[in-house]
């Protein structure tokens, strides 16, 4: 989960580098989301507190995906409902 | 952990993606017919040509969407676990089996050579090769598990030579294998194989010498692993099965749960799944009347009619690959990840995989249904001449077809959304890195379903 083992290549420095495997991220936050998932044995308590806090706001950010999924599933069956409708009727 | 309820959640998710499928599937009679055989089934088609494809590739960005409802990463993980299982007399098993294969050899050769010419189909050996093995026995890969490395006749007799062990150059890798895969199509596309018992005999005999001679220089594993294409494909195709072999144990798990494991390697074998699934295409896309025009058209510019075919099969399998490497490059981009090209290149390939096993079974399952009382009648009584009755299949046959395709789908999106999780740490940065793939998984269906929707006719200059 979060592999720690894949190559990675970037130009410049990484915006965040783990300290635990050397895995570069490209925002601050997607380090925070790695350390608590694939370094969970390791991790400080404060490295835990924020990974934590970073999982719930990105519980935010997919229940707001789900909404938009749900919303572009319905557009699709309705879409084709009356596509079909049209074109065979 | 709040994953009890979440959980429950999320198998309602698989639940109500497969519901949904289904009643794509069942309202939806016309796409029925995409994979279905047969010019009866596409003259039946009421619905124009451009909304089954769109329907087709809706359909497969509706799977990715409910499959983007299930985000905990436990449940994720739990749907790719393999238990190990212990079968007695497995090694007995294999030795038997390999038995069977050589005789099966020996078999197809005699009889190919010896046996009725005219109808090829009373033939045992054309039976044998083409609803037997590249039918039926491909169909087992996938759907119960590979069991060539101990069915393989040819790893079996190299096994008992002596070597001369020379090393495998490494950085030809699965080069060979892809050239291998593109020109037993191309044969298998212009030469009338499954009308001439003799010169399928012929051909069985000459892919023998190549590869024992193979096998013999670099020894057994290293050619069947590295450059034997058909070793590749049953190995690959037994990825997607419930039953596979994970550090020498035999090991259950859902079907395609094995293709979230690293079994591709690197580009050239990435280049051989795509290979894998273009030839799929390919073999329908030669009987369009499209394709007539196209060869016409280059012909009468003065393309010589040999270089045809394989210019043709060289260049979509190019095509192909581009896309795949292109999703694959923008997968870096959405994901906002510094994971290499080529690694997510590799990872998301074996979900390729499910959907080319979908293909077959859906271009071969009832051709094996249709030939299997030939199968029998041919094998038991090899020497006669026959007309062995053949089954015809019902007008609904063509929605198991269907259930074929869009299966090998559901698999491949849910082990392509699988491996995102593995590979990221962020599941909305997962849930991303997977929208190049869907997008050229729904190029790859559309141009699929546009193929075997066209009316068959006979390919041109061969």
């Amino acid at each position: 989960m979060s592999r720690t083992d894949l190559p990675t290549d970037h130009d410049g420095d990484p915006a965040a580098t783990c300290e635990y495997c050397g895995r570069p991220f490209t925002h601050e936050q997607y380090l925070v989301l790695h350390r608590g998932v694939a370094h969970d044995g390791e991790i400080t308590d404060e490295e835990r507190e924020a990974y934590e806090r970073a999982s719930e706001r990105e519980d935010e950010a997919l229940r707001r995906f789900r909404l938009k999924a749900l919303a572009a599933l319905v557009a699709l069956y309705f879409g084709f409902l009356m596509l079909y409708a049209v074109v065979t009727g | 952990m709040p994953s009890g309820s979440r959980r429950r959640v999320d198998r309602l998710t698989v639940a109500s993606v497969a519901a949904a499928l289904a009643l794509v599937a069942l309202t939806r009679p016309v796409f029925a017919h995409g994979g279905s055989l047969g010019q009866a089934a596409r003259d039946s088609i009421s619905v124009p040509t451009w909304l089954v494809l769109l329907t087709g590739g809706a359909a497969v960005g509706a799977s990715f969407l409910l499959a983007s409802f299930a985000t905990d990463r436990a449940f994720v993980a739990s749907l790719h676990e393999a238990r190990p299982v212990s079968v007695p007399g497995r090694d007995a098993g294999a030795t038997l089996l390999g038995v069977v294969g050589v005789a099966g050899l020996a078999f197809v050769l005699a009889v190919g050579f010896a046996g009725p010419q005219r109808p090829a189909i009373s033939n045992a050996a054309v039976t044998v090769v083409w609803a037997g093995w590249w039918a039926g026995f491909a169909m087992s890969t996938y759907l119960a598990g590979n069991a060539w490395p101990a069915l393989n006749p040819w790893r079996t007799l190299t096994e008992l030579l002596p070597r001369v062990g020379r090393r495998y150059d490494w950085r030809l890798g699965a080069w060979p294998s892809v050239a291998g895969l593109l020109a037993l199509i191309w044969l298998e596309v212009v030469s009338p194989l499954a009308d001439r018992p003799r010169l399928l005999a012929t051909t069985v005999l000459a892919y023998s010498v190549v590869t024992v001679a193979g096998a013999v220089v670099y020894g057994p594993s290293q050619w069947f692993e590295q450059a034997d294409p058909v070793a590749r494909v049953f190995r690959y195709y037994g990825a997607v099965a419930p039953v596979g072999v994970v550090d020498g144990r035999l090991v259950v798990r859902l079907p395609g749960a094995g293709l979230t494991d690293d079994v591709v390697d690197g580009f050239d074998e990435v280049a051989f799944v795509v290979a894998l699934l273009w030839v799929t295409t390919f073999d329908g896309l030669v009987t369009t009347p499209a394709w007539r025009g196209l060869a016409d058209w280059f012909v009468g510019r003065g393309l010589p009619p040999v270089v045809l075919y394989p210019l043709a099969l060289a260049a979509g399998f190019a095509f192909f690959l581009a896309v795949y490497v292109a999703a694959a490059r923008r997968a870096r981009r959405t994901a906002e990840s510094y994971v290499t090209a080529l690694t997510l290149a590799r990872r998301f390939a074996p979900s390729l995989l499910a959907i080319a096993a979908g293909y077959h079974v859906a271009h071969f399952l009832g051709y094996f249904l249709t030939l299997s009382p030939a199968l029998v009648a041919t094998v038991t009584a090899p020497l006669s001449t026959l007309s062995p009755s053949v089954i015809v299949l019902p007008e609904w046959f063509g929605l198991v077809a269907i259930a074929g395709v869009l299966g090998g789908h559901v698999v491949a999106i849910a082990a392509a959304h699988a491996t995102a999780f593995d590979l990221f740490p962020g599941r909305l940065q997962a849930i991303r890195s997977q929208y190049p793939f869907i997008v050229a998984m729904i190029f790859y269906t559309v141009v699929s379903l546009w193929v075997v929707t066209r009316p068959e006719v006979t390919p041109p200059y061969i």
